[in-house]
């Protein structure tokens, strides 16, 4: 019974985790206690995940829609339709017709052929990965102000550092062997503060816990700063060598009193005052936010980026800003260039001279048009002008993502490869079934930029090849040279294309628990953490942020603030989840305990209302209403009522459905009587 | 029980003795860095089995209680339903388990097999399980920073419910048998006659190991099993715990002596359908949550407690005569929280410390 380090692909953090197998079956599995990452500590996904690999619900042949059914097709047949299907609408509506998504699950090699099938094959920069714009408004924030869109230390440095802030995220539900870090780093002495409308479990063990009400987190980040500068606690010597732009950031902190700032966040002076203090005056402080949080604006992201730079605290261990990636390979998929404005290596499309390079690697011209984001081609009812649409492992439609459903019965084509018959699949015209976690070896890349091997331990079922290895036969069929032969060989083309990844050849990332970018051929062993020195030109940028509109006081009528959530409880949809025996129960409890779906009220504001768990509640705002069932729960702040994402129906009543990520509705709330 | 010696370059040839008879032979080998695992013997790796080693931190008691095990399988055949259980009695050995994890089984022993009902799974796998117990002498790398065994009286060198233990003496190993199937293996020519300069050497190692454990917190051990058992433990006390839980598992998944399980069935196939039994963990929402949706450890230090009631309470350690801890200190590896038992036992003490210095203020 074989044991195999290999990386567990669930979340961001990428823990190292051994499988053990029988025959061809994963029979076990469990942590690495060598690993840097997780240290010997995995979390429920990981101890479960197993259970998976051997559903007899996974496809195991090419299917075809022919007069609305699927029917089972050979490989070929399967190839040449999509060759010739993509190459029809190409010559009929341009390459701009076509768009190509993946999930932030996929694989290096796998987001790296896609685009590249996009970009050089087809001709088009429609490419995106699966959640968004909100990780790509880090992303484009980070770039400005740090010139790198990822994580600048490592997890294990956080038992080293002296503060810890904790912005938004509720890490021991999402990465929860990150929290576990966290919460091993607090009990070691380290200083917890945790910012969010959310009470969670390290909420619970924080140090300070400003539960600030809902969108103000510039504010609280703009009073924070205002408090380091007028103490003299700014770190000048770190600006003065590495910073551009403070000045014009000093020159606009008056606008964020504290008294004010306290006021608009709803917590105390003496609590932003403490934490601004407790911050600035550590030897390190990390922080940690999530990118995929869709309520968080640019400027909101740039607040937190200005703290961290004014207070010195990049470039040294314990330290750094963590940009999470909570997906267990968003920054990978990112760093290959799943995005319509960025080659991989994250060169904007209109860099020509980065284009360039590329089109020597790929024999192939690149264009040099942004393309069009998930959300514009799986959103206004299909108006995008995509026709065709390729899905790599990628299922919207479970997800609630945008409108997905109702835009992919509009296209003329989809392609889907995945591992089971999805509810997105179902709108697909040809279905590539595909490998799972542990059929193949491919690399992944973790939120600590850290790229790593998960190993295969099993054979995939008879027939069944890696995605990777299929989009790399379309090309073939549509008349391109691709000779990729394995994964590594494609691992050595992303080596050549993607700068920060040159050293890192499979080879290379077996050798210990993986390597973390910039990994190049001169620095093979990798980066531990970013920006340890630099060449003297001032890399980092403060920009200053305007303070945001005071939000007008809640009508009399409205006191309440809905506030719709965006993946708080995601996991419940995972296709992964919903095939293993464990976790299919605990990520269904909240679901069979409020089976016609819930909204969330604290119990102070319930109690007033006289509203009991599980009952009816009304909610009004001046043009909408609608009745869902209350989850009482000291997880929400009070004066507010959390929509979670999969009310979509209730969340497209109150916001209407071109909604932008920000936005509050101001609501009554009534118990239902009847 | 009897005892022999046999000489340092002979010991492995107690796997190829166990092979010979017809055993599946597990030992344990090394991973990546510290990482050890255990695994079947092949003659290609026999020769790197390891006989001083960080103790596998994925507990042997999965070979007697699997981490996955199928119950049966059910097939539609023609309108007739076709029940297949799953009844496999493997013949195996564990080469080289360490005292707790042999305190372990012990206690799986007595919970499946040693009251009213039996558990025909367990004893399938249990019936042909030979177990070859390897003393945790070398104190540099059996010993963990987290090792308890001395308080919980499982180690370092367990004293029974083995069938044939070894301990390094240096450039010899002394065998003692703790069953007929163990000691028959003495028939065997590497089995030497020892001395009793032998027995006084075993005697000062052990002594030697005992002294590197730790002393402060688990030494407190005993009086947490009567504050919990008497019901003692303020419920702040927990919710201090359980707030630190995040609910992963782990804790229940490596520990030696966890017994439970839930079942569930699921399909294989056109008409096929598996009953499996799974690991489950009393740190989970679903666990305890009735079919109506009541949950009666709805809150997660209701939760948590339950573990260390389970362990530590009286009843139970009455109810199987065995203490379902064995001090492998695994539990405080894995813990995200570092709510594993030593540092529980600690928290405990220091709140009951806290109560008593209160309540000497206010006299």
């Amino acid at each position: 019974m074989p044991h195999r380090l290999t990386t567990c692909t669930f979340c961001g953090v990428g823990c190292g985790i051994y499988l053990e197998t029988a025959g061809n079956q994963v029979i076990g599995a469990y942590p690495s206690v060598s690993h840097p990452t997780n240290a010997g500590r995995i979390c429920l996904r990981g101890w479960h995940g197993h259970e998976v690999a051997s559903s007899p619900d996974r496809l195991k042949t090419p299917l075809i829609k022919k007069d609305g059914k699927f029917q089972e097709a050979t490989w070929g047949e399967a190839f040449d339709l999509i060759a010739r299907r993509l190459r029809e609408i190409r010559e009929r509506h341009g390459p701009h017709a076509l768009a190509f998504l993946n999930s932030p699950r996929c694989s290096n090699e796998e987001a790296y052929l896609l685009q590249k099938f996009a970009r050089a094959v087809i001709g088009t920069n429609n490419v995106h990965h699966g959640t968004g714009v909100y990780c790509n408004n880090s992303i484009n924030v980070l770039m400005e102000m740090l010139g790198v869109p990822a994580a600048s230390n490592s997890i294990s440095e956080l038992a080293a550092s002296d503060v810890i802030l904790i912005d938004g995220v509720d890490l021991a539900r999402r990465m929860p062997t990150l929290g576990g870090v966290v919460l091993r780093a607090k009990l070691g002495g380290a200083r917890l503060i945790v910012v969010g409308t959310r009470r969670h479990r390290l909420a619970d063990n924080a140090d300070l816990f400003l539960q600030i009400k809902p969108n103000t987190e510039t504010t609280l980040y703009g009073a924070m700063a205002k408090v380091i500068v007028d103490r003299g606690l700014e770190n000048l010597p770190f600006i003065k060598a590495r910073c551009r732009e403070h000045e014009t950031f000093v020159s606009q902190i008056h606008q964020y009193p504290l008294l004010d700032a306290a006021d608009a966040c709803g917590v105390t002076p003496a609590l932003i005052e403490d934490a601004a203090l407790t911050f600035a005056r550590a030897k390190s402080a990390a922080v940690l936010y999530s990118t995929s949080m869709e309520e968080r604006t640019r400027d909101s992201v740039r607040a937190v980026v200005n703290l961290v730079l004014l207070t010195g605290n990049l470039g040294k261990r314990g330290a750094g800003l963590f940009a999470l990636a909570e997906q267990n390979n968003l920054q990978g998929v990112c760093d290959m260039g799943m995005l319509p404005d960025r080659l991989p290596g994250y060169a904007p499309v209109t860099d020509e001279k980065a284009r360039a390079e590329l089109e020597k690697i790929w024999h192939s011209s690149v264009p040099a048009a942004p393309g069009k984001g998930a959300r514009t081609i799986l959103a206004n009812s299909g108006s995008s002008g995509v026709k065709a649409l390729w899905l790599c492992r990628y299922d919207p439609v479970s997800a609630s993502m945008f409108e997905a459903a109702n835009c992919l019965s509009q296209f003329e084509f989809v392609v889907a490869q995945h591992l089971f018959m999805t509810e997105t699949a179902q709108y697909a015209h040809v279905i590539l079934p595909t490998t799972a976690y542990g059929e193949e070896c491919v690399s992944f890349t973790n939120t600590e930029r850290r790229i790593q091997l998960a190993e295969q331990v099993v054979e995939p079922p008879e027939g069944l090849t890696p995605a990777w290895e299929q989009i790399s036969t379309v090309a073939q069929r549509m008349g391109f040279a691709w000779s990729h032969a394995s994964a590594s060989d494609v691992m050595d083309e992303i080596r050549e294309a993607v700068p920060f990844y040159s050293g890192a050849s499979h080879e290379n990332l077996a050798r210990e628990y993986g390597r973390q970018w910039p990994c190049t051929k001169d620095r093979p062993l990798g980066t531990a953490y970013l920006f340890a020195s630099d060449n003297g030109n001032k890399p980092f940028k403060f920009v200053a942020v305007t303070k945001p509109e005071t939000p007008t006081p809640a009508p009399k009528d409205f006191p309440f603030t809905l506030v719709c959530g965006s993946s708080l409880y995601y996991w419940n949809q995972n296709v992964l989840i919903r095939h293993s025996e464990t976790l299919r129960r605990e990520y269904s409890i909240l679901l069979t305990d409020y089976p016609e779906g819930f909204v969330e009220i604290h119990p102070d504001d319930a109690k007033e209302l006289q509203i009991r768990d599980g009952s009816k509640v009304r909610l009004h705002s001046e043009t909408a209403f609608a009745v869902s069932t209350a989850r009482v729960t000291a997880e929400v702040r009070t004066g507010t009522i959390f929509v979670p994402y999969f009310e979509r129906e209730l969340e497209k009543r109150f916001l209407g459905s071109g909604r932008a990520g920000a936005v509050l509705v101001p609501v009554r709330v009534e118990r239902e009587t009847a | 029980m009897k005892a022999r010696i046999l000489d340092r370059t002979d010991v492995l040839k107690v796997v190829d003795l166990l092979q010979a008879r017809g055993y599946e032979v597990i030992a344990p080998f090394r991973g990546r860095g510290r990482d050890t695992y255990f695994d079947t013997v092949t003659s290609q790796n026999r020769d790197q089995i390891q006989i001083h080693f960080p103790n596998p931190y994925y507990p042997p008691k999965r070979y007697v209680f699997p981490h996955i095990e199928r119950l049966m399988k059910f097939k539609r055949n023609n309108g007739n339903l076709q029940i297949e259980p799953a009844c496999e009695q493997p013949k195996r050995a564990i080469f080289g388990i360490r005292s707790c994890d042999i305190a372990g089984i012990y206690h799986l022993d007595r919970f499946y097999l040693g009251r009213d009902f039996r558990d025909v799974y367990y004893e399938n796998h249990r019936k042909n399980l030979f177990l070859v117990n390897v003393v945790c002498s070398d104190c540099e790398q059996d010993i963990g920073q987290e090792c308890f065994c001395v308080c919980t009286d499982t180690g370092p060198a367990a004293r029974d419910h083995f069938d044939l233990q070894l301990m390094d003496l240096g450039d010899e190993f002394m065998a003692v048998a703790g069953t007929p199937a163990g000691e028959a293996l003495f028939a065997d020519s590497i089995f030497l006659k020892g001395t009793e300069a032998h027995v006084a050497k075993r005697r000062t190692i052990l002594d030697q190991c005992r002294r590197r454990f730790k002393k402060d917190t688990t030494s407190w051990f005993s009086a947490t099993v009567r504050y919990v058992t008497r019901g003692e433990i303020l419920e702040k006390t927990w919710e201090e715990i359980g707030n630190r839980c995040l609910e992963c598992g782990g804790c229940t998944y490596v520990c030696p002596a966890c017994t439970c399980f839930t079942v569930s069935d699921r399909p294989i196939g056109p008409n096929e359908v598996e009953r499996v039994r799974v690991w489950d963990a009393c740190a989970l929402g679903g666990f305890t949550r009735m079919a109506g949706g009541f949950n009666p450890r709805r809150a997660v230090h209701d939760r948590r407690n339950r573990r260390f009631f389970r362990k530590l309470a009286h009843y139970f350690i009455q109810r199987e005569l065995s203490m379902a801890c064995v001090g492998c200190g695994r539990c405080a590896a894995v813990c995200h929280g570092d709510i594993g038992m030593p540092s529980v036992v600690e928290t405990i003490r220091r709140a009951t410390a806290e109560v008593d210095e209160h309540e000497h203020a206010s006299h």
